[in-house]
């Protein structure tokens, strides 16, 4: 354990370079940081809130005598601030002494032995004990609520049984700075058994992903049951209004305007505005996901869970809490389906994708029947919807649109060569009017 | 060891020294008609069986259960019981039983039996003169009625071929119930003759020296208005009975229940370790095939999420294959249908609620698929049972029809008529198999003894490590989790005796990241080649494996 003597500017002056390596912070590392507020948590383990580059974030630092570098410390040199006098400084949700700290401080009564980090991630840092429970410690701050910790608990508290049940919040000025739940134990990822059962029909014998022994219907089916489950519990705890079809439309034609010309019709696009602005029952607007697909939902041994109701962390905080049509999820997590075909299409060889894109159609046009046939199956789901038919479908397709052309900004700038799986998509949307 | 005294009612003395042996046994399930036949009449016998104890031995099984060997119209496979006292003439007589038995013992093999106490075959002399008149010493033994509509709140089992489960008698003017085929009448366990005559059954083969029962059908031993005829009380505390009695003057014997129910329901077979020392495990097995075709671990991991833990002293009976179906019923509608469209193609080989496959055809004699199947159904918490003939990857023959498609005659050798028998090949009871890929020719005991990379010797390989670590029968279980959803990982683990098995269910090869740090400083030992891997570390534990690939390994710390 490192001396009493602490020397807080030696500490601070890591800083800059320290942020510029994480995962979390977003931009190139910056020119300098500021410590808002600080505090010792335990001997060795000191508790800091930074400014930098415009953004807010929750530092923890520990230090351990510099001349045995601990186990834990091993290849992780981007969470090594440097040393401080006679001890290395670091990340300290590395080292179980400190995450068990933490943890009495997020969760009092919560024990937990071993401790293991679940792997990096955009925005926070999750630590699992005991495969028991985990700790999620927000890195990037907003004022006011943290909309994970107020979803999941609002959801934990209508019954809704399909979240990681909180078990304790650490909250401090009114910011939530981390919070403990159960751990979904034996879970995996949507993403990766949608990739599973992709891959088991591209080196299948069929076409037909009904025939395929990886077919993925069932879970999809499952998944939208779970998914009305989650929007009927989500207007029970925040409430309904009524649905704004002229202001989805001007969001809609707002992102419409960032596409670059020739990427699609002016006049069909125009017409399908201008369909969703006459929308006539367009249902309630209600708290929703926000960023809802396969990469947010966990299979376990008891069904799908739903993570992370942050919503899209680019959004400023009230944006993300605005309400909307449940469809916008509905929309979220069909596009993902056709991206996880995309994607794991692209694992081919190239000289493949033509033969085997008819089976990557076939798979994503079967999952989005079977998750919508469990969405719109599940009893009580019309409250929350637009009325069935013509203002349903053209609701949903301005959700799928918006989202594919948010796709479509994102591939052009970052992947290219991706850019035609979500064009094709919002060329197909505009088509179907 | 010490062989008992002559005449003391006990069973192996090592089920004296040692009443828990089924826990950490390797059961193998064994149809004497389809066996061996010593007398060369086309038909398996019990001399016949006590001839190829030496395989049975040589594999490293621990206990054979044999399917029923009692007098019997045979119009369901032996079910039909119509006389428990006698043994089928076609297998021999009581004199074969006991020679088989202290052959058995000696070479340290105990035998379970099927018995079937629900009901009896219509020719047992009991329901014959049950059904004379209304009156008569035995008119109660069954379950008579004039109102074929009471207690329609219970499922028809047999829906292929039966309407209801009421028969009308012309002879006694009434109908019996009856859960099964109509040729089987129930017993009426509310009398107490009924119930004292199936202990007298149960004592007069311990005291020939089986060693316990199968015991076919126990959920419907009673019927009561308002409910389904399934899982009573009465039902349970009849089977504590048996139970007390067998301990008392038969320790160390095994009862083994078949409740094909979920296991929130199979559980209460245990009681509170006072009934059915071992239950069956229906739903796992199919789920097992599911994970393999789904490329994922949810279908057994779900499964097993939702199996209570058993009392002290009890166990599952866990299993691939029987001369039943593939049953479905502990399945949903939707993976029913699956399962019959991914191992049921041709309809013919569907039966009432399953699919009547032997293992090699039902993974498409894929190897890779059948020992990983194995390697689970060893590794799994339960006692394995075989079923004879998938050691050395039999197949089947879909048109004999019933389930006679799975009980050919076991493949010895690839002389005439597999060597099962030297009868007219006309004269067997059913053809062995002849087609190019299963046929005897290509696949027999013989050739897979003289060839060291069979099936056969992959099997005993995998019992004799499995034997080695009792951990396999008696340890606890625990999924390892991980985010690749096509990896199975679990521990099994008993003081310090702990073994991981990291499965890949997946024709694909896969990596895993093991959360293994609480083990950091072990070393896995791979239990096959006894290969040491690198040392458990501060991070997740990183393993590959090839398509349909396993591993055990052994934790042990670092040398």
């Amino acid at each position: 354990m490192s001396g009493p003597a602490v020397d807080e500017t030696a500490v601070d002056r890591l800083l800059p370079a320290y942020l510029g390596r994480q995962r979390w912070f977003s931009g190139p590392p910056p020119e300098s940081a500021t410590v808002a507020a600080r505090e010792q948590l335990d001997d060795g383990l000191e508790w800091l809130l930074v400014d930098a580059a415009g953004g807010r974030y929750q530092v923890v630092v520990g230090r351990r005598p510099a001349h045995a570098i601990p186990e834990f410390l091993h290849g992780q040199d981007a969470a090594v601030l440097g040393v401080v006098g006679d001890d290395v400084a670091f990340d300290a949700t590395l080292d179980p002494e400190y995450a068990r700290v933490i943890l009495s401080k997020v969760a009092p009564g919560e024990e937990g032995n071993l401790v293991r980090p679940m792997g990096a991630e955009q925005s926070n840092t999750s630590l699992v004990f005991d495969d028991r429970i985990v700790l999620k410690l927000f890195r990037r701050l907003h004022a006011g609520a943290n909309p994970d910790v107020e979803v999941t608990v609002g959801l934990a508290a209508q019954g809704f049984t399909s979240v990681a049940q909180p078990l304790g919040v650490w909250r401090r000025d009114g910011v939530d700075l981390a919070v403990v739940a159960r751990y979904l134990a034996g879970g995996a990822e949507g993403w990766a058994l949608a990739l599973t059962s992709l891959r088991d029909l591209y080196a299948g014998a069929s076409d037909d992903p009904a025939a395929a022994g990886g077919d993925f219907a069932a879970e999809a089916r499952r998944l939208g049951e779970v998914t009305a489950g989650m929007h009927l519990a989500l207007a029970a705890a925040f409430g309904a209004s009524p649905g704004d079809p002229a202001a989805w439309a001007a969001l809609v034609e707002t992102q419409m305007a960032r596409l670059e010309e020739g990427d699609v019709d002016a006049v069909k696009s125009k017409e399908f505005v201008e369909r969703l602005r006459s929308v006539a029952s367009p249902g309630p607007a209600v708290r929703v996901h926000g960023d809802y697909h396969l990469g947010q939902v966990m299979r376990t041994d008891t069904g799908w869970f739903v993570l992370d109701f942050e919503g899209e962390p680019a959004r400023p905080l009230a944006e993300r809490q605005l309400p909307s049509s449940p469809l916008k999820d509905v929309g979220g997590m069909i596009r993902s389906f056709q991206y996880a075909a995309a994607v794991a299409l692209f694992e081919r060889d190239a000289g493949e994708h033509e033969t085997l894109r008819p089976r990557a159609d076939a798979w994503e046009r079967r999952n989005r029947g079977a998750f919508l046939g469990g969405y719109y199956g599940t009893a009580g789901i019309d409250d929350v919807l637009p009325a069935a038919g013509a203002d349903r479908d053209a609701v949903l397709a301005a959700f799928e649109l918006d989202k594919a052309v948010y796709e479509v900004l994102y591939e052009r700038a970052h992947r290219p060569d991706w850019v035609e799986i979500p064009l094709g998509a919002v060329r197909r949307l505009l088509d179907a009017r | 060891m010490s062989l008992p005294a002559p005449g003391a009612q006990v069973g192996t003395a090592e089920s004296v020294a040692d009443p828990t042996w089924f826990q950490r046994a390797v059961f193998y399930e064994v149809l004497v008609r389809g066996f061996y036949d010593a007398n060369q009449d086309g038909t398996g016998d019990l001399a016949g069986l006590t001839e190829k104890l030496d395989y049975v031995e040589w594999l490293g099984v621990d206990c054979l259960w044999l399917l029923p060997f009692y007098q019997s119209p045979l119009r369901d496979g032996g079910y039909d019981i119509a006389d428990f006292f006698t043994i089928l003439p076609e297998y021999g007589d009581l004199a074969d039983a006991v020679g088989l038995v202290e052959e058995a013992h000696r070479r340290g093999i105990r035998i379970i039996a099927d018995l079937v106490m629900n009901h009896t075959s219509d020719a047992h002399p009991w329901f014959q003169e049950s059904r004379q008149d209304r009156n008569n010493p035995k008119a109660d033994w069954y379950v008579w009625s004039d109102d074929p509509e009471r207690w329609s709140e219970a499922r028809i089992i047999f829906v292929d071929t039966e309407t209801s489960n009421w028969t009308w008698d012309p002879v006694r003017q009434q109908y019996y119930w009856h859960r099964f085929f109509s040729h089987q009448p129930d017993l009426n366990y509310d009398n107490p003759e009924v119930q004292q005559a199936m202990l007298d059954v149960v004592r007069f083969w311990l005291d020939i020296g089986l060693d316990g029962f199968r015991l076919d059908a126990v959920p419907y031993l009673y019927e009561r208005d308002g409910t389904n005829g399934e899982n009573l009380k009465e039902t349970h505390e009849y089977l504590k009975r048996v139970r007390s009695e067998v301990d008392a003057d038969f320790p160390g014997k095994v009862l083994l229940a078949e409740a094909n129910q979920w296991p929130a329901d199979v559980v209460d077979y245990f009681g509170e370790g006072d009934e059915c020392h071992m239950c069956f495990h229906f739903p796992l097995m199919p789920r097992m095939f599911m994970a393999i075709r789904r490329e994922q671990r949810y279908p057994i991991t779900e499964i097993l999420a939702q199996t209570p833990d058993i009392p002290p002293g009890c166990q599952w009976a866990i299993f691939l294959r029987n001369h039943d179906e593939l049953t479905l019923e502990m399945v949903t509608d939707e993976e029913r249908d699956y399962m019959y469209a991914e191992y049921a193609k041709d309809p013919r080989m569907k039966r009432n609620v399953g699919i009547s496959r032997r293992l090699a055809p039902l993974v498409d004699n894929d190897r890779r698929v059948a020992e990983l199947l194995h390697a689970l159904l060893f590794s799994m918490p339960g006692s394995p049972i075989l079923y004879y003939g998938d050691e050395i990857g039999m197949g089947d023959n879909i048109y004999l029809g019933d389930r006679d498609g799975v009980r050919t005659p076991m493949q010895w050798t690839p002389d005439r008529n597999a060597g099962f028998s030297r009868a007219d090949f006309a004269r067997l009871y059913l053809p062995p198999l002849m087609d190019p890929v299963y046929g005897y020719q290509a696949v027999n005991v013989e050739a897979e003894m003289r060839n060291p990379s069979s099936q056969l010797h992959w099997t005993r390989r995998m019992l004799e490590v499995r034997r080695q670590h009792p951990v396999f029968g008696t340890g606890t279980f625990e999924v390892i989790p991980t985010d690749n959803p096509s990896v199975l990982a679990f521990l099994r683990c008993e003081e310090d005796d702990l073994v991981l098995c990291v499965n890949n269910l997946s024709r694909f090869a896969q990596p895993a990241e093991l959360p293994l740090q609480r083990f950091a400083g072990k070393t896995p030992i791979e239990l096959m080649g006894r290969v040491p891997f690198p040392r458990v570390g501060e991070l997740p534990y990183f393993v590959t494996l090839n398509p349909y690939a396993f591993y055990w390994f052994q934790l042990v710390d670092a040398q």
